[in-house]
């Protein structure tokens, strides 16, 4: 072949290599940030819930569970910074019912119930003021006296309690202090705080075109980043790659506009077999332009264990679809062989336990990452969804056993690629055809629109993102060496992708059309708080990774005395991290207040754990010196996903503390059990 | 080793670095250290010996500013120092590689090596650190000091024990340090990673600091040092120049070395 002249050309270019660093591809790399538990957590959950609750994917099951996200995430943003320093802070809670409730007892009338008749001008710095004070409190306290801060700020959090209850019995009579909008300055105010927009009103007819291509450009960017820090660079450009590449892509275009232009069964299965087909000629000519060939490919044979998985995955695989299409649809009581509806509830958890493990594998790289199982996953999980559209035992049966049979195939595959690139190649197609098999047998069973469409496409782009993938491996050269450059620019590219995705689904979520809008019912708004939420997590993050103050919050949680010795000023640190936990806690309570115009005595109290679990969920190490600001705004999407989809779903609302208990349980274990993989890993 | 390791003496042109004359330090009415001399030159290795209880730590403590001392003088460049903090010891040049808290294991090997003194870019209120170049920076420090680090964002705490303590080292050597003060660097280490810190002590006096190593263990400070202070409950059994002394002298020296003598005596004949 081709291949054997080029081989010694490209190692005689290739750098310096360090023999004892492998090299770790961008999605190990990724495996090795704290977050990234809490990323796979969250993206199942929200699978899950868009699976068995029809509110959830829409806009507005979006602005719902985001807007209780932000107060909760500002201050798990905040609590996560502290616990990384090596702190906690009980007193964060019953601290955002405070600030709100100080600013209201601040603005009113000088006389009437107590009230100091302060502009807002001056009670809402004033109370971020006492807010910070009570922080510095904490803080000085904490560190002069050496005691454990779990115990300093328990005495501030009843001592917080103690106040607000009498204060507001004192001045206002009741445990509940209200009219704020009475107050001067109200205006200004809660535009900063409460102010909301309203989907219904922006409308934007063009809002479908520039999310289809904002998404396929982000999609792009996001694949090119992948293959540049996955693929050796060849030394040098192969023009007819560039151009098989140009015409794939043309291809696959005007297969996509076709495809979305007509209607019927039979148009669409062609303009999508040309898209795809489009898609394949982009990615190889890519491959052909940028990557040198691959030398040694070996033979298609397989060894025996990866032959004797891809069986065993195969038959799994053939028994699902078999089994699913005997059991009867319409009988839910008793659909035979034993099986009753309990038996398949039981199943059902099953089917997440197996979700799970599979999650937790694929975390800690047993199962190869660069291996479509993510997808795979977001597939199987919805599978489940399927059983709340009564068709419980055979979906359930089938989901568990499709996964279990992909699983199979997937390590297989592994196997296969480590004895041969052809070997490795066979398995993989095979995986994709398996795929493209299930997502038919889904379109044609389901009795659910969404699955019979939006998950029988993305399942079928993950087949061709998978057949893409294994062709890829097949014909170039994977990097095994460090290249700063392309790395450099792969990241890049694929941090750019992520953003113009977001930026996609945010133009989705945010207007809206005439058409969409006849058929809303009611009125969906989104709050201002999730814009603080989201600045304050930027913040955090750029804060703890590229900020000195970081490398201090992470040196006084790591080792304080070493810090110390290395001339950090611990006090100052732990301090002004206490501070930002109350001046988180004071924008929470600003943005409670200024919604509600009242506040009772009990706001926030006992909140404080909720923070701490989001924080935990999101990664960061309870003892401190590891973790991530991201981490706990990703954990306080969990939780706020888990607690309002659960009644969306249609379920009783006191699951949640079950549900709760079980993502804390799995997230810890599967966050502990990363973090030594990634430090055992040299 | 012992080529490697500067030639022994000082020449008598030299003003010591630091210089340690009759230092006494008192805890109430217990004598931590009386009466102590000795002297550091750049480019050379004074070794304190002493077994567990002789001293060693009060000596530390007081040459890095932590205690001030109660009698005697501390000289740098032949001018009399007193130090208020640890912070002033390491503002004249004096850095302290303490055994146990040396760096921080769940952080990268750059953020411990540029910890509390980070290089920065940009402007206020976007002012951050300058990740590459101290990436570029670590990585060049410690490979000069001999240590091929694969990749500075790995954690330290997947670093061996000895190569803990030489980040520390390059870390103390690049930020300006004179006198490298270790405290025990190598006895919680096998003998492998023991001669490998011991490496990069004779690397460090080469880059001409002047190093104090602090050891129980004459096998490891006699190859290495040019000059040993030998302690016990608080005195000093002497002070010599390497040409004054051999191992062996200096095994009975310290505490414990006459009883070990005694013992293998003992054992010689009861076999």
């Amino acid at each position: 072949m081709t291949a054997t002249d080029a081989t010694p050309a490209v190692s005689s270019t290739e750098p310096t290599v360090d023999e004892r660093l492998a090299h770790r591809g961008p999605i190990q790399q990724l495996l090795l940030r704290p977050e990234i538990g809490a990323l796979i957590g969250t993206t199942a959950v929200w699978v899950f819930f868009w699976s068995v609750a029809d509110v959830f994917g829409t806009a507005a099951g979006t602005a719902n569970y985001l807007d209780v996200a932000a107060i909760l995430g500002i201050m798990a943003v905040a609590v996560s910074l502290l616990m990384i320093g090596g702190e906690f802070d009980l007193s964060a809670g019953s601290m955002t019912g405070a600030t709100a409730m100080l600013v209201i007892l601040l603005s009113k009338e000088a006389g009437v119930l107590g009230g100091a008749g302060l502009s807002l001008f001056l009670a809402v710095p004033l109370s971020l003021c006492f807010a910070l004070m009570i922080g510095w409190f904490n803080g000085t306290i904490v560190e002069k006296t050496r005691l454990p801060s779990f115990i300093v700020t328990l005495g501030s959090f009843f001592m917080l309690i103690g106040a607000k209850l009498g204060f507001s019995k004192l001045f206002a009579g009741q445990v509940v202090v209200e009219g704020l909008d009475d107050a001067q300055g109200y205006g200004f105010w809660r535009n900063v705080f409460a102010a909301s927009w309203v989907r219904n009103e922006h409308l934007w007819e063009s809002r479908d075109v520039v999310w289809t291509v904002l998404l396929i450009a982000g999609v792009v960017l996001v694949v090119v980043g992948i293959l540049e820090t996955s693929y050796r660079r060849a030394p040098t450009k192969d023009a007819t790659g560039l151009l098989v590449a140009g015409v794939g892509t043309a291809i696959a275009l005007v297969g996509f506009i076709a495809l979305l232009r007509t209607d019927g069964v039979g148009a669409n299965t062609l303009f999508g077999a040309v898209t795809g087909i489009g898609v394949l000629m982009a990615s190889l000519g890519y491959g052909r332009w940028r990557f040198p060939r691959l030398g040694k490919r070996g033979h298609l044979q397989l060894d025996r264990s990866s032959a004797r998985l891809v069986g065993v995955g195969l038959a799994v695989i053939v028994v699902a679809v078999l089994l699913a299409a005997y059991l009867d649809a319409s009988s839910t009581d008793n659909v035979g062989l034993l099986i009753t509806v309990g038996f398949s509830r039981a199943m059902f958890v099953a089917g997440i336990g197996v979700a799970g493990i599979l999650a937790v594998l694929v975390v800690a790289g047993r199962i190869p990452v660069w291996s479509p199982l993510l997808g795979i996953l977001i597939c199987a999980v919805p599978g489940i969804g399927y059983l709340m559209t009564r068709q419980a035992a055979r979906s359930v049966i089938f989901v568990v056993l499709a996964v279990a049979g992909l699983v199979a195939l997937l390590v297989a595959s592994t196997r296969a690629a480590a004895w041969s690139a052809a070997a490795g190649l066979a398995v993989e197609l095979l995986i994709s055809v398996a795929l493209i098999g299930l997502a038919f047998f889904i379109r044609s069973e389901s009795t659910s629109e969404k699955f019979r469409s939006q998950l029988f496409t993305v399942i079928l782009l993950i087949a061709l993102a998978l057949a893409c993938s294994a062709l890829m491996g097949y014909l170039f050269t994977i990097r095994t060496a460090p290249d700063d450059a392309a790395d450099a620019f792969g990241r890049r590219a694929a941090i750019a992708g992520v953003f113009v995705v977001l930026l996609a689904t945010a133009v989705k979520m945010l207007y809206t059309t005439a058409a969409e809008n006849e058929v809303a019912s009611g009125v969906i708004r989104y709050r201002v708080s999730i814009l603080w939420f989201a600045i304050f997590a930027v913040f955090g993050t750029w804060l703890l990774l590229r900020a000195q103050f970081g490398n201090w919050i992470f040196a006084v949680g790591g080792n304080k005395e070493a810090a110390r010795v290395q001339g950090v000023p611990a006090f100052r640190t732990k301090t002004t991290l206490f501070m930002m936990v109350s001046g988180a806690a004071w924008l929470s309570g600003m943005l409670i207040a200024f919604r509600l115009n009242s506040v009772q005595a009990n706001v926030g109290d006992g909140e404080e754990f909720e923070y701490i679990i989001a924080a935990v969920v999101g990664g960061n190490l309870l003892t401190g010196g590891y973790g991530s600001a991201a981490g706990g705004a990703i954990g306080s999407l969990i939780m706020s996903m888990s607690t309002q989809g659960i009644p969306f779903a249609g379920w009783n609302t006191n699951w949640r503390f079950l549900f709760l208990g079980v993502i804390l349980l799995l997230a810890v274990a599967g966050n502990t059990y990363v973090r030594n993989k990634a430090a055992s890993s040299k | 080793m012992n080529d490697t390791s500067p030639s022994p003496g000082r020449p008598p042109t030299d003003t010591p670095l630091l210089e340690v004359r009759n230092l006494g330090k008192y805890f109430g009415n217990v004598i931590a250290l009386h009466d102590v001399s000795t002297t550091v030159l750049a480019g050379h290795v004074t070794c304190v010996l002493g077994d567990n209880g002789a001293g060693k730590s009060s000596f530390i403590k007081t040459l890095s500013g932590v205690h001030p001392p109660d009698s005697g003088q501390l000289l740098i460049d032949g001018e009399e120092v007193r130090f208020a903090s640890p912070r002033d010891a390491l503002d004249t040049g004096i850095a302290t590689v303490y055994q146990d808290l040396a760096v921080v294991p769940l952080m990268s090997v750059w953020r411990n090596f540029w910890l509390g003194d980070e290089p920065k870019k940009g402007f206020w209120p976007f002012r951050r650190i300058d990740i590459p170049k101290a990436k570029r920076i670590a990585k060049d420090e410690l490979r000069k000091m001999g240590i091929d680090i694969r990749d500075t964002d790995q954690t330290v705490g997947t670093l061996s024990g000895g190569e803990r303590q030489s980040v520390a080292i390059a870390r103390a050597a690049y930020f300006g340090a004179r006198v490298l003060i270790l405290d025990e660097p190598t006895s919680a280490l096998g003998v492998k990673q023991s001669a490998v810190v011991l490496r990069y002590i004779v690397e460090a006096a080469r880059r001409d600091l002047g190093v104090i190593f602090i050891t129980h263990n004459p096998l490891h400070a006699y190859p290495v040092g040019d000059r040993f202070l030998i302690l016990n409950r608080g005195q000093s059994l002497g002070n010599f120049a390497k040409d004054e002394i051999t191992q062996d002298e200096l095994t009975k020296l310290m505490a414990g070395g006459a009883e070990l003598h005694e013992l293998q005596v003992e054992f010689a004949k009861t076999r």
